[in-house]
């Protein structure tokens, strides 16, 4: 039992849940307990032909750990390396943690579906984001930055309780700076700092404000899902129909293949048939996640 | 080899059951409470309770497709559901378990309790999971119950099929109540082999002998954790083995884990178990996790002239600090 | 990985009882395993005593020691067959670091040949009904390889209590579903009918221990199988396509919202289960720089099978728990695979320590989706 390796011949070609092996290249503390990883496929083969959607996610593996899942946080429009951002709350990420640039971690993926952005040319695109709930978008975001000119407006509510939990600090900037982009950056009441020149108030609260148009246009709500319970409704005020208003549901996953059973959530499977869904169908969904 | 440590035969007065209020205190409540049938009616006792508001809910047995199962009652027209006889095994005490949120949320429980049961009820007590005047008490007087719930009908009690643990014992009118129902019953037969002979012969059998025994028997764990589901005193809101900071407990089921698990749920209930025998009955691999259990009571009776009883103001060695403690090392 | 099944009904074959040993001598001298039912140890009191009260020993699906045949006749191992296929737990893959270096090590395929001679046709069927899950765009290969690698021999059931409910869930107690063949005792021995090319090809590989079965022997076997059929049929009937809908129209009816309060959440259900399948996968260091990361059984009925690294639990109850192993068996699998996550084999209820009982809970069920008011109410929601 304590190895793997009996006397017959090992496997010829992995199983599914075998991860690919990356380096990590770069990380950047984002907060006090959350981190970002640059990461590159040892194998040159992988690091051409690899390929996912913005929205999939992957299993992220810090051997003698365990598995992880998240999002991947960088678009699919800069290949060559993925990116993926997490909080330190339990033994996998705590051990992601410790990881150097140089060292070894596995990956598997991508998995899931994805937000259908080849259906939003020429369509305004609004995101809001909540805490760490940027990553996804930011995924997205990035995806459609890199494709400007095939969508409208580019609005961004994000918010976290404090200044010092906003993520992906240089990128807010620099999309405050862009023309093309109407960044809006907000804490939660308390959470400013005296030299802070955003705003303060709730998401959901901001985003009423902002009250970004809904005529041609799509939703990216991610977030606490107290964020995204009361994001949904002021949206509906604006007008945005549930079927263009877009999420990512976070559930506890093993295998990511649809095989362990764990991320049900009424007749759905969320590795297989999310993590993106739309208000339509989130509405649908038993309250289990 | 070491000698049997038979509790029964040393007859363990000093600690065992409750000399002490409770046991003197217990039958003036039933005239105050002004139960209808003194004497001892099941149904009788259940049905004022929830006429009167004692309780919202009483936890007892009922017949089902498959023999005797728990029951909740919610309504005094439904308490004619209610039985007890010999096929009555379960520890419902375990329903008391504060980690059981969809029995709570049915309100302030009355519950049907044996001699045994009420010793988890005393032990839920002392360790403070549960306060006295949340729960009302029914006791029934026990004779004795077979190991097995799942039959049409109640059987007579045999050395083959009665349970091992009702031999000797020291419990069969529990006095840890609100109410007392039934009528005073004969003891139940001696098991053709009691724990305790069980328990004598693996000890006396060489280490190596013993080693293979129990690696054997732990090969079977399927590591389901049905044990410790239905314990009545495994209390612990996270459980060590679903701990993975550190992981203490492999999770696999694979010898390693297998033993660090069984071993580790043995020795956390060492001075608590009540030995009910509700981890043997639910395990699917029938594992004999009462001879851990039975072994690891025989050493705290020796170590510190303890036995789990039903009076939940004697401490337990576990959880209790003295300053005159013969260990030097804890003071 | 459906079974190729042969078109031409095979004439039946019999395996006359002096004939059994010989076969699995036969197959150890070949190097192939023999699964089959033995005897178990009944080691813990509660086990014996529960033996002595049902008048019957408890079984077990063991890998058969040299000399020792497999029962082929009435009773029900605790366990299913899944393990087998679906161990409790599996080395997915070692690694070794070094350093910033890993190096992955892979286990070895399950290749083996293995027979299991004289399953529970409710435990065979159940790998047919997994299989669809284990393929779902993504091939689990340890399962197919063991799967792949063991021709499957069902042994037609005499039902075994009021517990068994195969025929409720479209099986009966006669399916060679998953199986490569059927056995059916009869007098002296078993008529043999082998359904697929695998199944054909172990026959014709032991040609000298089947004989052909005689008319009668055939016919004792058919009236055997047409009794227990009539009599699993007596235990309960449902319509599993209502069921089904109702369900997923139902989620917070107070018919499923409150199953579970008995419930003591330990799982020993779904480990029991022929078809319960989900798990867990970890990692195990064993010394420095290298572990195994493994996969195990796992079930729905532990809070710690949802919870979030938050702390928050989506399903944080047993009354939520219990739905969702009713929900998945019988609403979201069949929606989602075409067939019921259940082959009625009632281990279930048989090891429910607190009296869960799915005849019943299904019974109810199946009255509550045939009421009027309950199929407006599935055609108007149930399509989720």
């Amino acid at each position: 039992m304590s190895t793997p390796v009996t006397g017959r011949e090992p496997r010829p070609t992995p199983t599914i849940y075998e991860p690919s092996l990356m380096t990590v290249v770069d990380l950047v503390d984002e907060t006090v307990d959350t981190r970002t990883l640059r990461l590159e496929f040892n194998d040159e083969g992988l690091r051409e032909s690899f390929a996912f959607r913005a929205g999939q996610f992957g299993e992220y593996s810090a051997f003698g750990a365990g598995e992880c899942t998240f999002c991947i946080a960088s678009p699919p429009t800069r290949a060559g390396a993925l990116e993926c951002t997490f909080k330190t709350v339990g033994k996998v990420t705590a051990a992601l943690r410790e990881l150097n640039v140089g060292d070894t971690m596995g990956f598997r993926g991508p998995y899931g579906n994805w937000f259908p952005v080849d259906d939003w040319h020429g369509k305004n695109v609004l995101f809001v984001a909540g805490g760490i709930g940027l990553a996804p978008v930011r995924c997205v975001i990035w995806n459609v930055l890199d494709r400007r000119d095939e969508f409208g407006d580019v609005t961004i509510v994000y918010g976290a309780r404090s200044v010092d939990d906003l993520v992906y600090k240089r990128e807010l900037e620099e999309w405050a700076g862009r023309a093309d982009v109407n960044m809006v950056t907000t804490v939660d009441p308390g959470g400013e700092t005296p030299d802070w020149d955003g705003r303060v108030g709730f998401v959901p609260t901001v985003l009423g404000e902002v009250a970004p148009s809904a005529k041609d246009a799509v939703a990216v709500v991610c977030g606490p899902p107290i964020m995204i319970k009361f994001s949904f409704p002021v949206l509906a005020d604006l007008g945005f129909a549930d079927d263009d208003v877009f999420t990512t549901l976070e559930m506890r996953m093993k295998c990511g293949v649809g095989k362990c059973g764990r991320c049900n959530i009424g007749p759905y499977y969320v590795c297989k048939d999310g993590p993106v869904f739309s208000a339509t169908q989130l509405k649908t969904l038993p309250p289990e996640y | 080899m070491t000698e049997p440590h038979d509790l029964t035969t040393e007859a363990p007065e000093a600690t065992t059951g409750a000399p002490g209020a409770a046991r003197e205190a217990a039958p003036d409540r039933y005239p105050e409470t002004g139960a209808p049938d003194e004497t001892g009616d099941l149904h009788g006792v259940a049905r004022h309770v929830l006429a009167k508001g004692e309780a919202d809910v009483v936890i007892g047995w009922e017949e089902g497709r498959r023999g005797v199962r728990p029951a909740f009652v919610t309504t005094p027209d439904d308490v004619e559901r209610l039985v007890f006889d010999t096929r009555c095994v379960h520890n419902l005490a375990t329903y008391l378990n504060p980690r059981r949120r969809q029995v709570a949320a049915l309100g302030r429980p009355a519950v049907v309790i044996k001699g045994c049961d009420a010793k988890a009820v005393a032990g839920l007590l002392r360790e403070a999971q549960l306060s006295r005047d949340q729960v009302v008490l029914i006791g029934v007087r026990c004779g004795g119950v077979l190991e097995v719930a799942e039959l049409d009908e109640p059987a007579d009690l045999t050395p083959e099929t009665v349970s091992p643990r009702c031999y000797r014992c020291d419990n069969r009118e529990p006095h840890l109540v609100d109410y007392l129902v039934g009528d005073p019953q004969a003891e139940p037969p001696r098991p053709p082999k009691t724990v305790d002979e069980r328990v004598a012969e693996l000890e006396d059998a060489p280490v190596a002998e013993r080693w293979h025994f129990w690696v054997e028997e732990f090969s079977r764990c399927v590591r389901c954790y049905a044990c410790r589901e239905v314990c009545p005193l495994c209390i612990c809101e996270r459980c060590v083995a679903d701990k993975s900071v550190p992981q203490w407990i492999d999770a696999a089921s694979h010898p390693r884990g297998n033993l660090s698990w069984n071993l580790t749920r043995a020795l956390h209930l060492a001075g608590r178990c009540v030995e009910c025998g509700e981890c043997e009955r639910a395990c699917p691999s029938g594992l004999p996790l009462m001879l851990l259990n039975r072994k690891l009571a025989q050493a705290v009776r020796q170590r510190f002239d303890y036995v789990a009883g039903d009076d939940p103001e004697v401490p337990a060695p576990v959880g209790d600090y003295r300053l005159d403690d013969a260990e030097e090392f804890i003071r | 990985m459906s079974q190729e099944r042969q078109t031409d009904a095979a004439p039946a074959l019999f395996l006359a009882e002096g004939e059994l040993a010989a076969l699995v001598d036969e197959l150890a001298a070949a190097d192939v395993e023999v699964i089959g039912i033995v005897e178990a140890a009944a080691a813990s009191p509660a086990a014996a005593a529960a033996d002595v009260l049902h008048g019957r020993p408890a079984l077990e699906y063991r890998v058969l020691p040299p000399g020792v045949t497999p029962l082929l006749g009435p009773g029900m191992p605790r366990l299913s067959l899944k393990g087998f296929f679906l161990p409790q737990t599996e080395a997915l893959f070692g690694w070794r670091q070094h350093g910033a270096d890993v190096g992955i090590e892979r286990s070895a395929a399950a290749t083996r040949p293995r027979v299991a001679l004289g399953v529970k046709p409710c435990d065979a069927a159940a790998l047919e009904i997994v299989d669809h899950v284990m393929n779902w765009d993504y091939a689990d290969d340890p399962w197919n390889e063991r799967r792949a690698a063991t021709t499957v021999f069902s042994l037609a059931c005499p039902v075994e209590d009021s517990s068994c409910f195969c025929a409720a869930v479209g099986l009966a107690p006669d399916t060679a579903r998953g199986a490569d063949g059927l056995l059916t005792p009869v007098t002296g021995g078993w008529v043999v009918e082998p359904t697929t090319e695998k199944g054909a090809a172990f026959v014709a590989a032991h040609a000298e221990r089947f004989g052909p079965a005689a008319p009668a022997l055939v016919a004792e076997g058919a009236e055997r199988r047409r009794t227990a059929a009539e009599r699993v049929r007596a235990n309960l009937e449902i319509d599993a396509d209502s069921v089904r809908d109702w369900i997923a129209g139902h989620f917070d009816d107070p018919e499923l919202a409150a199953l579970g309060v008995r419930c003591h959440g330990c799982g020993a259900c779904a480990f029991v289960c022929p078809t319960c399948h989900c798990f867990d996968i970890v990692d195990e260091t064993e010394g420095v720089g290298r572990g195994t990361r493994r996969r195990l059984w796992d079930t729905c009925q532990t809070g710690k099978f949802t919870v979030h690294a938050s702390g928050h639990n989506p399903r944080d109850d047993q009354n939520a728990r219990f739905r969702q192993r009713v929900n998945h068996k019988f609403s979201i699998y069949p929606l989602r695979f075409g067939e019921v996550l259940c082959t009625g084999c009632g281990r279930c209820s048989r090891e429910c320590h607190a009296g869960q009982d799915l005849v019943e809970i299904l019974g109810a069920i199946d009255v509550a989706a045939r009421r009027p008011e309950a199929a407006v109410a599935a055609a108007d929601g149930g399509e989720a």
